[in-house]
Order: structure tokens, then C-alpha cells, then sequence
């Protein structure tokens, strides 16, 4: 493995002490119930706790998410709060770059030597989500009602308002897949094959366990203290059985259909960042180090976002002088099949060879945590091989690509200390 | 007199308790003992309560303020002029307690001083103090200079402290620690070299004093202290939330303690930090207070957030966990014995009565038996072993064999002639049941067959009946039930079959449920005329398991059957002076009521006949008389229950009819009128977590 110097090198990730919920599907799962913060909070001990990490081992928090939540003014204090450990910390968002960015930021607090053991924590719920209402004086009711997601997901108001489109249906995410899959001329054969094998990947992951140890089934209480639900699947991934099914669906743009699109989805995720010590000490798996090497990003032109973490991924192996046969594992943050394609188009690389545990196009979408479970997948597959380099990447709104690198170093070649 | 262990009255200076029947009560009157504490009527002194708008010296305020008005002993509470107002947050409860008209009389003997801390309001000396109840804030310096300012001005007045963390030897006074909640609770621990007429007379007043040795933190704070560091340290290896750990703390052992701490206030947490200090700067890191409580002792923070949870959890290793709980327990336990810090049935009568255990620590321990305690301490270790670095003395569980750790509940006394079987639990569990089999025997291999079975007249100030959460393993195991039922029986027949004479002595407010039925058995039952007596099984409901739907039937006669009809099915309580000739034998004033038990253990002229106990089979009719229609379907078929039940034992002969009502008691427990009930609800809320 070609040495690359870590931009935060007193930084590790302690393998395993890592873990979130499954994803399910907006209004599929008691999640839609309750507040996802709190859930977020209660979760991440009790995730940490399987691993046999005391919470009490953190001394700071960074916490992310993308749809607003009740008390998200007070931030990852509150949050901290609902573990009843106290702890400082902030609250960040960058759409679904969150989760990728939490991991920066906490590394760079470690590495600043402000705090010893960050623990990182992202969230969202799509299900319920809240409608905010803010004055606009460019507009007749001098007053903008604004549905959370499905308002943002359907309107990019960098490119909406600068006149690039006619309508506001054309600015919208699936409007920016079918005109990157025109720019870089994607065929639907294969665009159908890459969300096909995507959920083979999946359903193969799941099936034989790589996901356990990751997801956790979690119970879900209602005010009275009963049990509300059980989140114990990434509810609503569909099932296909075949090529074909995926070749029938009905284009919604260019190379968009209902299968090579994710989905909405509930879910949190969290991980630690600490010193080389701590992480050896709050590891299951003292032998395996990790680190984030490098990480780079690209904004694209106006409503071509699928393409944007391909070239974010350029910088990245021209800044670190690696190549893509370099990557032991490869994963991507992908809503639409187009990311793939496209991203194997520019880089010359084959789209099979990604995701090998899964990916969002298929597990669904909840923003704020979804580049973590990313990240974790992506450095398990690694740990898996043996080591090595783990390629981590993905879009988000305003055509935004975001890239990082992780390394992998097993002293024991793999085998279990 | 010879008894199978001390009896713990005599702790106090009293007792033993067959001396009450042999001499005719107690050996000093309230009476008396008032006036040796405040001084006689026309010279009568005042309690002073210091910090009376405190939570304990408000409450404690009440307490003894209701119990001292009929002897005019005027009660003085001395604060701080910026106190909030304590005192009269407490006449809520009051009225609810006694009445509007008794509550006002109460409060109207409370006289209400102000004072700057450094100087005694003058008024206060025209009171006359004579006892001094210090309950000022938990800091030693401030309390020593209280004692020195009240010594200066009066100089012959007692002095007691309630702390609860420091010796007396430290404050200079003797203690009487009082345990939460302060209006209603009777327990006070007391450290004085002898037993004092201000601990007399607190016994006297129905209150329930327990001498305790002079150490750091008594025994209730070690308890209280030390199942809250214990969950502590559970919920810091876990990261289980506050709430959930509480839960499974209140299975295991009764208590939670983070909701008992915020029930209390902002200031619990101070306490318990401030004792837990104390006990690890003596005793080194099995006591040393966590950060999560460390943290909380200044800023008063709650431990249940203001958000009800979200996420589940359950336990991980149901063993581990008993080892982190009990481990520590069971060790400080060991510094306890070890240092013989009271009569073991205080020890662990403390922790049922104060700290709300399911089961006392010392029979906790000897259930679990020695062996295994010390394999939870040693498993304790290895998952904490910051806790080696303190007391550990495994030895102290070496004799459990000795009377004093079998009789923790009960205890027999005898003086060659007749003999005192007594209850120091208000209710009936297994330990009561084994400890009685004991008791019995003991009186037997003692060639006494004259018997009373009473309460203790101290760590007893009722009979409450069964106690409901034994019941939880035969909720959904009728075999389970049976034995139960059938086993509690025998033993309670035991008082009818084995002695030549037995008389049940009903001394407290009441008498219920399981509880009477023991005492039934009896050849005789005498009670204090006031003592309210109920079988209230049916509202539960649960069906009277021990005999209780035949035996008080076969010994009444036909007319008298729908009084006790009325109780059985009913669930109605009734005043013992209304009870004579058909459920008791003699029911009248305190003390006439011990001299008739008296008689009748000498065979003495008491005047009572016998009443025939039938043995043979009878019909009793199916429509009970005189009773108002249940109130719901589910009461309704409680009530048919227990009619069968009645109906199938007296249709037998007695030779067979324990074994029928055992039967029918254990068909009704797994049946669902009684999962639905309160049992059934109770144990979803305790067990099911």
C-alpha cells in the first residue's frame, strides 16, 4: 500500500465502535412517530454500549442533520443531554455531505488537541418532516411556505432563481439526473444494469450478514413507555427478482426510473474519533487502525450534481498522486443510478466493482446520516479484503460532490487479535 | 426469659414482648415517658425543631406534632427568615389525615420562630425547650455552632441531629435519623450509648426507633447510598439510561433510585454525594461517588430527563448485572456486620422500611447463600476493581446458621411456661412462613404448648397481609400456586394443631388479608378494640389462600355467616370492638386486651369460651345477603370466585378442605380475572420491564 500522509494524523476512527439504525423507508416504521433527535441521542449509547464503548469515554460531540427538528437550536448540547452525559459540541448540516463532514470536523478537533474522543452523530427523518414559513418580500405574499423535503428535493433555488430553468420542475434533483445522463449520453440498458446489480449487492449483504454488526434493531417507545415499533429492516426496499423488471419501469427523465432512484428514509448513524491510543483502547479490534487520509470537493455546473463527486474524486487521487486500482474498497452515496454511471464513465472504472455491501439507491436516503453509513460499510468491506485504502463519495444539493479518503491497517494481516 | 434470638425490643430498654402479656403492658406509659422528655404538666417544655421549614423538619414537624398534641407539648420550629415556607405546605396532608378540625389543632400547637442563624429570637426561651431536633443543612461547622448556641441559651435541653452521614462522635450529640417520607415514615435510626426516654417515648408514640452503632453514613444511607452507586456504576459500564436501570434495579431489589432521588428534590443528590464521601475517605473506593452524581451535587440536576424515552433497552447480561448490583451490596453488607452495626433484623428491616426493598439485604443474602454472595462480590470485582481497594469482609457470612440470620422476621420467647411467637414484617412472604416452621419448632423442643402470636411491637406497627409480590412466580404456575397456597396453610394450622392453647394478638391499626388468616388459626383470637381487620383479597383480586373462605366459617355459627360473607366477598374492612363472639374472641381497649391474653396464656379467669372449630362438611348457601352489587364484571367474577372457593372448602371435611382451597386459590391465580388485576398489573410494572 503507497504511503499517503493523513491530513489529520493524530486522528483514528476505532474500528467497530460504530453502528446506526436500518434506514427504513419514509412512513414505513414507528420512526415517523417520534422525535428523530431523541431517538438519535437514546440510540447511539445503547449502539455504542453493543460495542462495549462507555459513553462516558467522549468529551465532545458533533452532530448533524438536514431536516430541522424540535430544539435543534440547542444543538449537540441538547443532544448530548438526551444520553445524559454531558457533553460540548455543535450541530452541522451540508445535505447529504453531512455525514462526511461530521468526520472532517471531528477529526480536526482531535487533531487541534481540543478534545481527546469526538463522538459523531447523524440523523434525519424524512417521515413528518416539518413545513416552515419565512417571509420573502420577491414574492406576491411577501411570505415563502416551504414543505422541508419534498420542496427542497423539488427545487434548487441556486439554479431556479438565476433563470437556467423555465419551470421549477426542471431544477429539481430527478431533472438534474436526466440531464447529466443526456450530457454524458448514459444508455438505459445500462443504467438498468447498474441499479439491478446494486440490489443484488444489497440483497446478497443482507442475506449472509456483512450488515450485522453495523445495523441495529432498535425498539421504539411511545409516550406511555409501551413499544410503538420495532426498526429491524431498511423497510421499503423493493425486491427484484430480475434485469427486466428494471428495464419496464417508466422513465420519470432521462435514465431515471423508480428503480434507479433512492428513496426517502428515516435512520441515524454514529462513529468516534479520538487519538491513536483511545482508539486502540475503545476498539474491539485494537490491531486494525483507521484514518481519513485526504478528503476533496467540486461544485459542478448548475443542475449537473450527479457528476460532481466524480470530479471531486479527481482531485482527491491528484492531491494524494493514488489511482483508482489503488482502492481496496469503494462506495458511494448514489440517488440515482446515473451517479454510478457517470462516475465510472469519467474515471474509467467499473461500476461493479463499487458497493459491494450496498449502497443508498437502494437502502433509501435520509440525508444527514447516510454518507456515515457509507463510510462504515465502505471501511468494514475494507477490513474484510485486509486493508488498504477505502474510497468514499457522493453528491448533494447545489451540485456538490464530496470525497474522502480512508486507510485501513490491520497489524494483523486480518486475523483477529 | 429465654428467646430464640435478642428480641428487638429490648434494643430500646422494652420488652421482651411476652412480658406485656405477663405484666400487663408495657413496662412505662406514654404518660410518664412524656413527662420525663418534656417535664411534668404545668411545667411542660417544648420540642424545638431546627430548620423547620426544612423537608425533614417540616415533616417531622407534622409527625410528632400530631402525636404530641393530646399530651400539650407545644412544638417550635426556628428558620431562617428567607426560608420557604415549609410548614405550611404540609396541611394539605394533615387535613387528608386527620380532618380539617384535628389538623388545625395540630398547627395551632406549632409555634413558628425566625431567626438570623447567629442569635436565638428571645422569644424562644419563654417555649422552655427541652429537646432540640437539629435538622440544618448537612455541614458540619454550621451544625457544631448550632449545638454551641442552643447549649449557651438552655442548657439542660437534649439535643438530637438527624443526619444522615456523620457520627455522633463528630457532632458532639446524639442522632436520630428520620427516613423519607418524613410526615408518615416511623423509622428513625438512633445512635445514643443507652436507650434515652426521648427514644422511649418515640416508641411509645407509635414510631419506630433503631438503635444503630456510631459510624460514618447509617445503615439506611449505606443502603440508599450504596444501591444508587451501584446503579451508577452499572448505567456508567452500560450507558443504559437513567430511567431503564432504575427499572431493573426495582425488579432485582425493590428500590429505584434515580426516580427516588428526584421524588425527593434537588437537594438528594447532595445528600448522597456527601455520604458517599464521607464513606470513601473511611473506607476507601468501594464508596467513591461517581461523576454522573459528583456533577449533580452542586447543580441539583435531575436524573430522569423532562422527555419521556424514545428507545428500549434490555439488559445484556442478566448475571452481570446482578453482580453489579448485588456485588457492591453484599460488600457493604460485610462492613456492616463486621462492625455490628445494629441487630440484624434492623439491618435489614431498615432497607424494607426506608429504601424501599423488596427484601430486606440481610435476608437478600442469606436466600442467596454465602457462597454465592461472595462469588457476586468476586465477579463485582473483576468488573469494578477499583471496589477491592475497600472493606471486604466475606467472613461475616459464615454464620448464617446462627439464630440471629434465620430469625430475621420472626422470633420466639418463652419463660418455661408459656411462650411469644412475634412478627417483624407487616406482610407475609416465604422468609415469614420458614421463620415461623421455626419458631415453632423451637417452642415445641422447649416443651412450651401455650402460645401467643402477635406482632412485635416494634418493627410492626400493622399486618398488612400477603406479601403480593411473592405471588408473581405463581402468576403463571398453578403447581407453583398450589404449593404456596398449601404450604402457607399447613403452617398456619400449625397454631390450632400442635399447641394446647394459642392466642392471636392483633396489637396495630390493622390486620388483613393473609395476615388474619394466620392469626385465625389460633384457639383464641384477642384484639385491641381499635384495629380495623378486612380480608380484601377479592378486590385484588386473589382468593383467601390461606383457609381463610373456610376456617373462620367452621368456627362462627350459621347466623353470624353473612358478616363474614360480607368481608370475604365484599372486601370490606371492620373495627375489631365490632367483631367479638364471630371473627375474634375478645376485642377491647389496648390494655385490657393484653391482660385477657395474659390470662389466658396462665389460665387465668379470662372469661372466653372456646369456639368450636367444625370439622365436618357443611353446605353454605350460594346468595350472600347484605351485599351491594359489584362494580364491574371483573369484580363480579372475583366475587363468584371466592363464592366457590367458600362453598367447595366448607362442603369438605377440615381434613380435606385445605387441599380444596388451595386447588381453587391456585386456579383462580393463573386465571385471567387475576392477571387482569392489580397483581397482574403490578407485576407487568415491576417484572415485565
Amino acid at each position: 500500500m503507497k504511503d499517503v500522509s493523513p491530513v489529520f494524523p493524530g486522528a483514528y476512527i476505532p474500528y467497530g465502535a460504530w453502528g446506526g439504525s436500518w434506514f427504513p423507508a419514509w412512513h414505513t416504521s414507528a420512526l415517523a412517530e417520534v422525535d428523530i433527535a431523541r431517538f438519535a441521542a437514546e440510540s447511539m449509547p445503547l449502539i455504542l454500549a453493543k460495542k462495549g464503548v462507555e459513553i462516558s469515554a467522549l468529551d465532545y460531540l458533533v452532530s448533524g442533520s438536514t431536516v430541522p427538528w424540535l430544539y435543534k437550536f440547542w444543538g449537540a448540547p441538547y443532544l448530548s443531554h438526551c444520553f445524559s452525559h454531558r457533553l460540548p459540541g455543535f450541530h452541522l448540516e451540508q445535505a447529504c455531505a453531512t455525514g462526511l463532514q461530521l468526520v472532517l470536523k471531528a477529526s480536526a478537533h482531535v487533531q487541534g488537541g481540543s478534545h481527546e474522543t469526538v463522538g459523531v452523530l447523524a440523523f434525519d427523518k424524512t417521515s413528518n418532516s416539518p413545513a416552515g414559513v419565512f417571509p420573502n418580500q420577491g414574492t406576491y405574499r411577501r411570505t415563502e411556505v416551504i414543505s422541508d423535503i419534498w420542496d427542497n428535493f423539488g427545487y434548487d433555488p441556486s439554479t431556479g432563481q438565476s433563470g437556467f430553468s423555465k419551470g421549477r420542475g426542471e431544477t429539481s434533483m430527478i431533472a438534474c439526473a436526466g440531464r447529466t445522463a443526456r450530457k454524458h449520453k448514459l444508455e438505459m440498458n445500462e443504467l438498468a444494469e447498474v441499479s439491478y446489480t446494486r440490489y443484488r449487492q444489497y440483497y446478497d449483504a443482507v442475506d449472509t450478514g456483512a450488515l450485522d454488526g453495523i445495523l441495529f434493531p432498535l425498539t421504539v417507545l411511545d409516550v406511555r413507555g409501551k413499544k410503538l415499533g420495532l426498526v429491524d429492516g431498511d423497510y421499503g426496499v423493493r425486491r427484484y427478482d430480475s434485469l427486466a423488471q428494471f428495464k419496464a419501469e417508466r422513465q420519470l427523465d432521462t435514465g431515471v426510473t423508480a428503480g434507479g432512484q433512492t428513496h426517502a428514509s428515516d435512520g441515524m448513524f454514529t462513529l468516534l474519533v479520538t487519538s491513536e491510543a483511545k482508539a486502540r483502547e475503545l476498539s474491539p479490534r485494537p490491531e486494525i487502525s483507521v484514518q481519513l487520509v485526504a478528503s476533496a470537493e467540486h461544485r459542478a455546473d448548475p443542475g449537473f450534481m450527479p457528476e460532481a463527486p466524480a470530479h471531486a474524486v479527481k482531485k482527491l487521487l491528484a492531491r494524494t498522486g493514488l489511482t483508482m486500482d489503488e482502492m481496496t474498497a469503494v462506495y458511494d452515496h448514489n440517488p440515482f443510478a446515473v451517479n454510478d454511471a457517470v462516475f465510472a464513465k469519467l474515471l474509467d472504472y467499473d461500476w461493479r466493482k463499487m458497493n459491494d455491501t450496498g449502497c443508498p439507491l437502494v437502502y433509501g436516503h435520509p440525508q444527514g446520516p447516510t454518507l456515515v453509513r457509507v463510510i462504515v460499510e465502505a471501511l468494514e468491506r475494507t477490513v474484510k479484503k485486509g486493508g488498504g485504502y477505502a474510497l468514499v463519495f457522493g453528491c448533494a444539493a447545489g451540485d456538490v460532490g464530496i470525497a474522502a479518503l480512508f486507510r485501513v491497517n490491520d497489524s494483523n494481516g486480518g486475523n483477529p487479535a | 426469659m429465654k428467646t430464640m434470638r435478642q428480641s428487638t425490643l429490648t434494643t430500646l430498654g422494652i420488652g421482651p414482648v411476652l412480658g406485656f402479656f405477663r405484666n400487663g403492658g408495657p413496662p412505662e406509659s406514654t404518660e410518664s415517658l412524656v413527662d420525663a422528655v418534656f417535664g411534668p404538666e404545668g411545667d411542660r417544655g417544648a420540642l424545638v425543631i431546627s430548620g423547620g421549614n426544612g423537608i425533614v423538619g417540616s415533616g417531622k414537624a407534622m409527625q410528632l406534632g400530631s402525636r404530641l398534641l393530646e399530651y400539650g407539648v407545644p412544638v417550635v420550629t426556628l428558620d431562617l427568615p428567607d426560608a420557604p415556607d415549609g410548614i405550611g405546605g404540609q396541611y394539605g396532608g394533615l387535613k387528608a389525615s386527620f380532618g380539617r378540625e384535628t389538623a388545625n389543632e395540630i398547627m395551632a400547637n406549632i409555634v413558628r420562630l425566625n431567626y438570623g442563624g447567629k442569635e436565638l429570637p428571645p422569644a424562644l426561651a419563654k417555649f422552655n425547650p427541652r429537646f432540640v431536633l437539629e435538622a440544618v443543612p448537612e455541614i458540619l461547622p454550621i451544625k457544631r455552632a448550632h449545638y454551641e448556641l442552643m447549649r449557651g441559651a438552655f442548657p439542660d435541653a437534649e439535643i438530637r441531629s438527624v443526619t444522615s452521614g456523620f457520627p455522633g462522635s463528630e457532632l458532639g450529640v446524639g442522632i436520630l435519623h428520620p427516613s423519607f417520607p418524613h410526615p408518615i415514615n416511623k423509622v428513625w435510626e438512633v445512635v445514643e450509648d443507652e436507650p434515652s426516654a426521648i427514644t422511649r417515648l418515640f416508641w411509645s408514640l407509635g414510631l419506630v426507633p433503631v438503635p444503630v452503632a456510631d459510624y460514618w453514613s447509617f445503615i439506611l444511607d449505606v443502603l440508599f447510598c450504596g444501591v444508587t452507586l451501584a446503579a451508577l456504576r452499572y448505567q456508567r459500564a452500560s450507558n443504559m439510561p437513567f430511567w431503564k436501570v432504575d427499572k431493573y434495579v426495582r425488579r432485582l431489589v425493590g428500590p429505584n433510585p434515580f426516580r427516588a432521588h428526584d421524588a425527593i428534590g434537588p437537594g438528594a443528590s447532595f445528600l448522597t454525594w456527601s455520604c458517599l464521601h464521607h464513606l470513601a475517605e473511611q473506607y476507601g473506593d468501594l464508596f467513591a461517588p461517581e461523576n454522573q452524581l459528583v456533577r449533580r451535587k452542586e447543580s441539583g440536576e435531575s436524573w430522569y430527563s423532562s422527555n419521556r424515552p424514545t428507545v428500549d433497552w434490555e439488559l445484556a447480561d442478566e448475571d452481570e448485572f446482578n453482580a453489579w448490583m448485588l456485588g457492591p451490596l453484599f460488600q457493604m453488607t460485610s462492613l456492616m456486620l463486621h462492625e455490628q452495626r445494629a441487630h440484624l433484623s434492623h439491618m435489614n428491616a431498615i432497607g424494607e422500611l426506608c429504601a424501599q426493598f423488596t427484601k430486606g439485604i440481610v435476608a437478600t443474602a442469606r436466600n442467596t447463600g454465602a457462597d454465592e454472595v461472595i462469588r457476586r462480590v468476586e465477579t463485582y470485582h473483576r468488573l469494578h476493581p477499583d471496589a477491592k481497594n475497600g472493606t471486604w469482609h466475606p467472613e461475616e457470612f459464615d454464620r448464617m446458621d446462627t439464630p440471629e440470620w434465620k430469625q430475621l422476621y420472626v422470633n420466639a420467647e418463652h419463660d418455661g411456661e408459656a411462650g411469644a411467637i412475634t412478627l417483624g414484617r407487616e406482610s407475609l412472604n416465604w422468609d415469614v412462613i420458614h421463620e415461623l416452621d421455626r419458631a415453632i419448632d423451637w417452642l415445641k423442643e422447649e416443651r412450651i404448648d401455650r402460645v401467643v402470636l402477635t406482632g412485635d411491637f416494634h418493627l410492626t406497627t400493622q399486618l398488612v397481609g400477603a406479601d403480593t409480590s411473592e405471588f408473581y412466580p405463581a402468576l403463571h404456575d398453578r403447581e407453583q400456586s398450589y404449593k404456596m397456597s398449601k404450604a402457607w396453610s399447613e403452617t398456619a394450622r400449625r397454631f390450632n394443631d400442635e399447641f394446647a392453647l394459642s392466642v392471636g394478638f392483633i396489637n396495630g391499626k390493622r390486620c388483613l388479608g393473609g395476615m388474619l388468616e394466620l392469626l385465625m388459626h389460633c384457639h383464641y383470637l384477642v384484639a385491641d378494640q381499635s384495629a380495623q381487620l378486612g380480608m380484601p383479597e377479592v378486590t385484588l383480586p386473589v382468593l383467601p389462600g390461606m383457609e381463610g373462605c373456610h376456617w373462620p366459617l367452621r368456627r362462627a355459627s350459621r347466623e353470624q355467616w353473612p358478616r363474614l360473607l360480607a368481608i370475604l366477598l365484599g372486601g370490606r374492612f371492620v373495627r375489631a370492638k365490632d367483631t367479638a363472639g364471630w371473627l375474634t374472641d375478645y376485642a377491647g381497649p389496648f390494655a385490657d386486651a393484653v391482660a385477657v391474653v395474659g390470662k389466658l396464656l396462665s389460665g387465668g379467669d379470662h372469661g372466653l369460651r372456646r369456639r368450636p372449630l367444625a370439622e365436618k362438611s357443611f353446605e353454605v348457601p350460594a346468595e350472600a345477603r347484605e351485599l351491594p352489587p359489584a362494580e364491574s364484571p371483573a369484580a363480579e367474577a372475583a366475587r363468584k370466585a371466592v363464592m366457590d372457593c367458600i362453598r367447595a372448602s366448607c362442603a369438605a371435611p377440615l381434613s380435606e378442605a385445605l387441599v380444596v382451597q388451595a386447588r381453587h386459590s391456585a386456579e383462580f391465580m393463573v386465571s385471567q380475572t387475576c392477571l387482569r388485576g392489580a397483581i397482574g398489573a403490578s407485576y407487568s410494572k415491576t417484572m415485565d420491564v
